[in-house]
Formats: structure tokens, C-alpha cells, sequence
């Protein structure tokens, strides 16, 4: 923990008294990383790095105003603050939004170190990673995204209410891909691998991982255009999931930009269905243990039996609908209050893995567009996708240059197969059984 | 913004270590944005960005680092810290660097702390409630307004010292439709390189009419069919397609790495001869254009493909280094976070000689895509996928019904080769882009674009 930006915290509060906020909380983001790309042998890119920012939240007359700084001297702390509080003035009240989290302590240090690996030896592994790539096959033309990195990072948050949190990470990362590339056809694929020191990096996962499916896909065809079973791999779904996870937001609800925000207590999804929202799962990667107002987090059941069971709430969202603060919030130093989840867990279905398999099905391993592919709000999507067209558990053909489509919302209440086992991404921050979805258009040849 | 000579020593300590060049890039960028929903002021926030970025380049490996701090001594250690593993023996001892360079004259812009708040609020409110009132089926409606100012200077270590002033100015406006069960969502995000002056010329009765009547057509459209079929795609924000497609397998940054399925075409025929298209950052006002690139070189015009050949690629310093193709002036960053990169800025078709309707016509059956959304691209492998915002079918060239939930798929080099007649309508439109340097404002654009055939996800 840094004194000097504790300290910075605490002035930036007595600021804000002094200059007339009711309330005011700051919050600091700081951190410092590392990493080295690597080329065709040799370094590609390298790159040291330590930023922070602090922001800060002042509420007066029932008004809010943000404002922040990424220099923490006396004077940058005196002009945000005032920022802060000229545009609050300039805010419509927002009798809601609340510091009610007062006279508490939670400190989480990491309990993992920076990892002692030379910086020599840093350079090794990348060069190394990419080498065994080449060696590994020899039709790889290249290996553009190829590297290690580090990163530290520490959370602060203070308020006016004499409450103090502070959490902080560590971890390091590898990534490599494989481009390969036979007369007209090519073909890539990159995978990565996360974890708390260097020597627990997945390498050989990373390697096997972006040739196998580079090698695959190289020669991979389009399908007919019809409608098939499909199947999303946990990564593949983890993200589509994530593309609509703004059913759960409380404050969508509020602002009314949320399509399920009257449907609260009803069925949404299949009857199959459970999902929670575990902060501190032991199984997941990263745990949160506090929200950016101050509340400890716990675990959250947000789909029970296919219902809708509650929203991410901060103060100001649960204040509004006449709920309970579930210590969601979130705000970044720049950031205005919002609400976010954590780690998603599903329990697992009854089907065994030979009923959820059966019969023909594309399972979809990588999708493109995601960003741009779907509207959140009518749960509408289209993105190209690479995958397998499987039958009875068996991948009989590679496929990629297809087109998968259809109304999220409708695919969660029509699931044709929960199965028993629960699988979790590459990087252990989404748990879920493989879900199987009946006749979902597939656009091709 | 830094003093000089306390650049002339970072960029000393550099030299002394064997670095071939150096360059410092700082940043001071001032921010503020309002966002309003519900008809109400929900945020209103403000914020200041500072730091400086060190680039040390050895042979073709580049070293970079940044910090929060101006003082002489943490960015002395900062490069030394860079510089410990690439040492050289061959590091130089200068005694003077005589900067030259200039401050570039300020885009005349009316700033963000020139107008009071409210008068921003005010219009915001304006323009919510024209919105609502183009539908009953409007039911909510978002906007965010954002001004930011950065302000660089850029010190290398062959004397380069400028300086430059960016403003930015930037609405986004999103409505929501809903009628029972049925629900979707209009938007329209317009940016330049501005200030106050360009929100104010807006025209809201335009904007309003635009995303109100997108939100309620999309709401009644039925899903797209699946296939592959030839598609007009109308002018604007379509210009994503080439952005995707074709832009970023052109910037050095991909074709360095061979991670380009362009990078030995040059000279080439890659598009259909009546494809033309430039990649141009002199453009005035516009959301992507750039007096000075983030090494300080005076940006330019690029001619990328004239009638189907490939001319030129989008160079930076480090990209002429790998790959021989000279600078253009377009080395972009997000900010003094990222080290630059070669990046798109004003990217656009050039217009052709036909009209929509020509478009329509000769296309007989098909998809017209009269808006897009994002998209993306895979550079190494060309493969790229949009989708489209707001569509229709057409049937013997005469647009019938709307559809939703339409993609389009390919890859680069077949596409450029399918588009086979352009349109005379040109129009710009701003996106943000992201990519190794972060999220940089571009701009895309073109006319109206046939397209002989695509895959077009949907239902099937």
C-alpha cells in the first residue's frame, strides 16, 4: 500500500468539506506492468509501465459531480475537487445516489508476489514461445501476436464516512497464435494462458491450443445454409453471454434502458437454468471481496429455475426500485457510479454428456464481431463463426466462413439440453454446463 | 509543456545506452462529458490526463515506457530502466541537441470551458425531447456529449520538438423503441475535430427524424435471410467495410508481421478497377484528421488503391524501418499510454459516377444495407464480418422491406475484388478505432458501394 496516495486520499476528502460537498468518496486505480513481445527471434516490442489516477465522487444538495487527475500534488488535488463540485451544481438532483458505508476497514493484499524472473529470462520464455511455435509446424508463415506480460495493480477507495478499502492483484499472462498458410487457403488462431507466476504459465497449452485449431481451420469449408443444433464451447459461450449480460443491471433498470427491467420475478430463461454471481469463488481466477462503494461482496443467485431473481444494485439503483444494495457498484476513477457483476457460475443440468452430444450439431469455438454483432436490447445477434460440425460427440468436419444467428433472449428460454458437467474458461472467470440450442439459423454456401 | 533540456537529457541517456533514436511524446488532455437519460442530467464529469511516454528503438526492437511525472530524475531512471537489457556498445556521447520544430497553429475552437454548462445541458434537453416526439414508440432516449483537448509536444532525438493542440467534440444519441415484446434501438454518433461550434451547427431535426424513425423500422422488421447475395451498401457509416477489409491490412503495423494478406501486393491489382480509395488526414474538422501524427511529422493525403492497384501502405517510423514503406504521417496513439503505431485516420472510397438508384437497379434482387454498424477484421487472414445497422430487401432494384439481424461476412481481398460499381454520393461518418495503440478517432467513408455477393447472415 502507498502512503503517499493514502495520504492523497485523505486531503483530497478534507478538500471536499472545505469546500462545501456533503459527502465525497475518492477512489485511486495504480499499477505498473510489463511486457515483451517477440518476432521472427527477436524482441519485437518492449514495454515498462507504472500510471495511477485518482477520482473523486462529491455530492451536494443532492446533486453529483465527477471529476479526476492523473497527478496527485497538492494543487491537481485542489482543482479536481472544485471540478468536482461545479459539476454538481450543474447536475440535476439525484435524491438516490447516497455514501451510506461508514466506519469500516477491508484490506485484501494479494498474496501473491511479483514473480523474481529476470527480466533476461522474461525475454527467454517469449522468444522461446514463439520458436517452439515455428518448430512445431512447419507451414506457420508467421506468429504476429506473441508475448508474456505483468501486471500489478492496486484498488483503493475512501469516503467521507471514515471507511477505507484497499485490494490489490498480481498475475502474469502468455499469448501466442499461429498463422499458417497453404497455397491460396490460411488460417489462424491465438490462445493464451493466465496465472500467478511465470513457471505456472500453460505454454505448452498456448502452442498446441493456436496450431491445432490453425491447422484445422486452414482447410475448413463453409456449411449450407439451413438450421442446425448448436453447441457454444464455455469460451465461446462466456463471451456471447457477456454481449447481454445488461439483463442483470439494476441501473439499466432505472434508466430504462434495460428490456428485462419489468420482468423481475418472472421465468426468463429455461427452467434448467441457475446462475450466480460469486465475487469470491475459489475456483475462479480473480476474486472481489468489495464493491466501488465500499460493501462486502457475496454471493448472488440471479437466475433461479429459469426467474429472474435480482439485479446488480449499487445504493443509488436500489434506492430507486425499493431494493437492497446486493454491493454491486462499480466506478472506475473516471467513471460515474454504475453497477457490474463478477464471476458467473452456472450449476450444472442433468444430461449426460452422450444425450447433449447426439445426433448432428456445429459446435462454435470462435466467434467475430461480438462488439458490433449484437443489440442488448431486443437480444438480437449475428456473428461469423469457426467451429466443428460434430456428430454424436465426434468432430467429422471443420467449418468456418458461416454465420450463426439468433434472439439470445428467445435461444435462453428455448435450451434443448442442460448438460451435468460444469466447464470453466481458459482464464477461470465464467463456469457453465455446455448448453445445447435447437435449429439456430447458420448461414453459409 | 516539458522542459527542453530536461528532454535533451532523457533523450541523451538514451543515445549513451546504443538506442538508434528516441523520441518523447507528451500529453495533457482535458476532458468533459455530460450524459443524459431519462430527460435528465445523470453525469457531468471533468478530468485531467497527464503523462509522458519514452520510445527508445534499437535496430527494429522498440522499447517503450511511461510515467505520471515530469521530474527529470524519474524519467532518467525510467530510461534507464528501458534501456538496461538492449544496451550496445556503440552508445553515443552528445554533447547538444538543437531542437527545431514549431508550435503548430491552434484549430480556432471554441473550447469546452468557453460555455457554461448549462447552455450544453439546454440543447441536450432540446434535443431529447425532439426525439420523443417523432414516436409513440419512443421510450427512452440516451445522449452523451464529449469535448476533450489534448495537447502534445513530441522531442526526438534528430531535434524534433512540436507542439499541437487537438480538439475533439463528440455527440452520441441512442433511442429506444419499444411496443410490447418488440424492441430496438436507433443511434446516430456524430464527432469532429471541433469544439463547441460543431454541436452547435448540428441539425437536430435531422438527427431526431434519423434515429427515431431507424429505432421504430428496425422494431418492425422481420429477421434477414441467410445466403449469400449481392448488397448495395449506401454511403456513411458504410465505409466500415473498407475500414475493416481492407485499412487495417494496410497499416505496417499488420504487414510487418506478413500478418497481411496485402503485404507483398503492392503494385497489385487487389480491388475491381473502378475502386478507389485514400486514407487522408488533412481533411478540415474532421473527426480523424491530424495536423501533426503522434511523432510529429506533418500528417498527409495517402493514396491507398487507385482504380484497383494497391499503391501506398499507412507508414510509421518503426514501420519503415521493418518493412522499407516510408512514413505518411501516420503514426497514432490513444494516448501517452500506448506507444504509436500506424493507424487509419480519414479512410473513405472516392466517389464513383453512378447513383443510388443505378446501384439498386443493376442489383435487381438483394440487401440494401442502408446503415452499418461495427465490424471487424482478422488482418492475416482477411477475414472480416459487419453488421448492418438497418436494412431492406430489394426485389427487381426497388427496396421493399425492412430486416433485422443481418451480418455480412468475407474475406478482404475477395470483396474489394466484388465491389464492382461505386456511387457518386460520398459521405463521412466518425468511429472510434481500436486496435495496438488503443481506441483513436477515425473517420470512415463512401458512396454507395455494390457489392456482386456476400454471405449475409440471418435466419436461415
Amino acid at each position: 500500500m502507498n502512503t503517499q496516495i493514502k495520504n492523497a486520499m485523505e486531503k483530497t476528502l478534507e478538500l471536499a468539506k472545505k469546500y462545501g460537498a456533503d459527502q465525497a468518496d475518492v477512489i485511486v486505480s495504480a499499477g505498473e506492468s510489463f511486457s515483451v513481445s517477440a518476432q521472427k527471434g527477436d524482441i519485437d516490442k518492449y514495454k515498462v509501465s507504472g500510471a495511477r489516477v485518482l477520482g473523486i465522487r462529491s455530492l451536494k444538495d443532492e446533486r453529483v459531480g465527477l471529476s479526476y487527475t492523473e497527478a496527485i500534488d497538492d494543487d491537481s488535488l485542489e482543482i479536481a475537487v472544485k471540478k468536482s463540485l461545479e459539476n454538481a451544481e450543474a447536475s440535476e438532483k439525484r435524491p438516490h445516489e447516497k455514501i451510506v458505508v461508514e466506519n469500516s476497514e477491508g484490506i485484501r493484499k494479494s498474496e501473491f508476489k511479483p514473480d523474481e524472473t529476470s527480466i533476461d529470462d522474461k525475454i527467454k520464455f517469449a522468444l522461446s514461445l514463439e520458436e517452439d511455435v515455428r518448430k512445431k509446424e512447419s507451414r506457420v508463415s508467421s506468429v504476429p501476436y506473441n508475448g508474456l506480460s505483468e501486471a500489478s495493480s492496486e484498488s483503493y477507495y475512501m469516503n467521507s464516512l471514515n471507511t477505507f478499502n484497499y485490494e490489490s492483484e498480481y498475475y502474469v499472462s502468455c499469448y501466442t497464435s499461429a498463422l499458417i498458410q497453404d497455397a491460396a487457403n490460411n488460417s489462424m488462431h491465438y490462445a493464451s494462458s493466465i496465472a500467478r507466476s511465470i513457471k505456472e504459465l500453460d505454454k505448452d497449452y498456448c502452442i498446441d491450443e493456436s496450431l491445432e485449431h490453425a491447422l484445422q481451420w486452414l482447410e475448413a469449408k463453409s456449411l449450407p445454409t439451413k438450421a442446425y443444433d448448436v453447441v457454444f464451447e464455455v469460451n465461446a459461450f462466456a463471451s456471447l453471454f457477456g454481449c447481454f449480460g445488461g439483463i442483470f443491471s439494476g441501473k439499466g433498470a432505472m434508466d430504462k434502458v434495460n428490456p428485462f427491467a419489468d420482468r423481475l420475478g418472472q421465468k426468463i430463461m429455461s427452467e434448467e437454468i441457475v446462475l450466480w454471481d460469486r465475487p469470491n469463488y475459489e475456483k475462479a481466477f480473480f476474486q472481489s471481496y468489495f464493491d466501488s462503494e465500499g460493501f462486502e461482496q457475496k454471493d448472488l443467485c440471479l437466475i433461479e429455475n429459469g426467474e429472474l431473481k435480482t439485479f446488480y444494485h449499487n445504493t443509488a439503483t436500489a434506492n430507486y426500485l425499493k431494493a437492497q444494495s446486493n454491493a454491486r457498484a462499480a466506478r472506475g476513477a473516471k467513471s460515474a457510479l454504475g453497477v457490474s457483476g463478477t464471476t458467473k457460475v452456472f450449476n450444472p443440468g442433468k444430461a449426460a454428456q452422450a444425450d447433449l452430444t447426439s445426433g448432428e450439431y456445429l459446435e462454435v469455438l470462435s466467434m467475430q464481431g461480438l462488439h458490433s454483432g449484437a443489440d442488448s436490447y431486443s437480444g438480437e445477434f449475428s456473428f461469423a463463426a469457426s467451429g466443428y460440425l460434430c456428430r454424436d460427440g465426434k468432430r467429422i468436419k471443420p467449418v468456418k466462413g458461416v454465420t450463426v444467428s439468433g434472439n439470445f433472449y428467445q435461444m435462453m428460454r428455448d435450451v434443448k439440453i442442460v448438460g451435468d458437467q460444469v466447464h470453466t474458461t481458459h482464464h477461470n472467470d465464467f463456469f457453465a454446463p455446455s448448453l445445447r440450442f435447437e435449429a439456430m439459423s447458420v448461414g453459409g454456401e | 509543456m516539458l522542459n527542453q533540456a530536461i528532454a535533451q537529457e532523457v533523450i541523451f541517456e538514451a543515445l549513451e545506452s546504443g538506442a538508434d533514436f528516441c523520441d518523447i511524446f507528451v500529453e495533457r488532455s482535458q476532458i468533459e462529458d455530460l450524459s443524459f437519460n431519462s430527460s435528465v442530467v445523470k453525469n457531468v464529469r471533468s478530468g485531467v490526463d497527464f503523462g509522458i511516454g519514452v520510445r527508445l528503438i534499437f535496430g527494429e526492437r522498440a522499447v517503450y515506457g511511461y510515467t505520471n511525472s515530469m521530474v527529470k530524475e524519474d524519467l532518467i531512471s525510467l530510461t534507464q530502466r528501458l534501456a538496461a537489457q538492449f544496451k550496445t556498445s556503440k552508445g553515443r556521447d552528445l554533447k547538444t541537441l538543437n531542437f527545431s520544430g514549431k508550435n503548430v497553429k491552434e484549430i480556432a475552437s471554441i473550447g469546452d470551458r468557453a460555455v457554461p454548462i448549462t447552455e450544453k445541458i439546454n440543447h441536450l434537453k432540446t434535443l431529447d425531447l425532439k426525439i420523443r416526439g417523432q414516436s409513440e414508440f419512443i421510450n427512452q432516449v440516451n445522449l452523451t456529449y464529449m469535448q476533450r483537448t489534448q495537447e502534445i509536444e513530441v522531442f526526438d532525438s534528430e531535434g524534433l520538438h512540436m507542439q499541437d493542440t487537438r480538439p475533439y467534440v463528440r455527440l452520441g444519441v441512442r433511442s429506444y423503441a419499444k411496443d410490447g415484446d418488440q424492441q430496438a434501438t436507433g443511434s446516430w454518433n456524430p464527432g469532429a475535430r471541433g469544439g463547441y461550434e460543431f454541436f452547435q451547427g448540428l441539425n437536430f431535426d435531422e438527427i431526431s427524424d434519423y434515429v427515431a424513425k431507424q429505432a421504430v423500422t428496425i422494431m418492425r422488421a422481420k429477421s434477414c435471410p441467410a445466403g449469400k447475395m449481392p448488397v448495395v451498401i449506401d454511403n456513411g457509416f458504410g465505409g466500415v467495410i473498407f475500414h475493416e477489409a481492407c485499412g487495417h491490412p494496410l497499416e505496417t503495423t499488420s504487414v510487418e508481421k506478413k500478418a497481411s494478406v496485402f503485404w507483398d501486393k503492392k503494385g497489385e491489382m487487389i480491388a475491381h478497377e473502378n475502386l478507389s480509395a485514400v486514407d487522408d488526414g488533412t481533411i478540415d474538422n474532421l473527426w480523424g484528421s491530424l495536423t501533426l501524427d503522434d511523432e510529429g511529422m506533418p500528417t498527409q493525403k495517402t493514396q491507398l488503391i487507385k482504380n484497383g492497384r494497391l499503391e501506398n501502405f499507412l507508414s510509421d517510423r518503426l514501420g519503415e524501418i521493418k518493412t522499407g514503406h516510408p512514413r505518411t504521417g501516420s503514426a497514432r496513439r490513444e494516448s501517452y499510454k500506448y506507444a504509436p503505431a500506424s493507424r487509419m485516420r480519414n479512410t473513405y472510397i472516392e466517389a464513383g459516377p453512378h447513383s443510388l438508384e443505378e446501384l439498386l437497379t443493376s442489383m435487381g434482387d438483394g440487401l440494401y444495407a442502408k446503415s452499418m454498424g461495427g465490424g471487424s477484421v482478422n488482418p492475416g487472414t482477411g477475414e472480416f464480418n459487419f453488421s448492418v445497422q438497418e436494412g431492406y430487401l430489394v426485389k427487381n432494384g426497388k427496396i421493399t422491406e425492412p430486416v433485422k439481424g443481418a451480418t455480412l461476412i468475407g474475406r478482404g481481398e475477395e470483396i474489394m475484388k466484388n465491389i464492382s460499381m461505386v456511387g457518386s454520393n460520398l459521405e463521412y461518418a466518425a468511429g472510434m478505432c481500436g486496435s495496438v495503440s488503443g481506441g483513436v478517432p477515425v473517420t470512415v467513408g463512401q458512396p454507395a458501394v455494390k457489392v456482386d455477393e456476400i454471405l449475409v447472415g440471418g435466419k436461415a
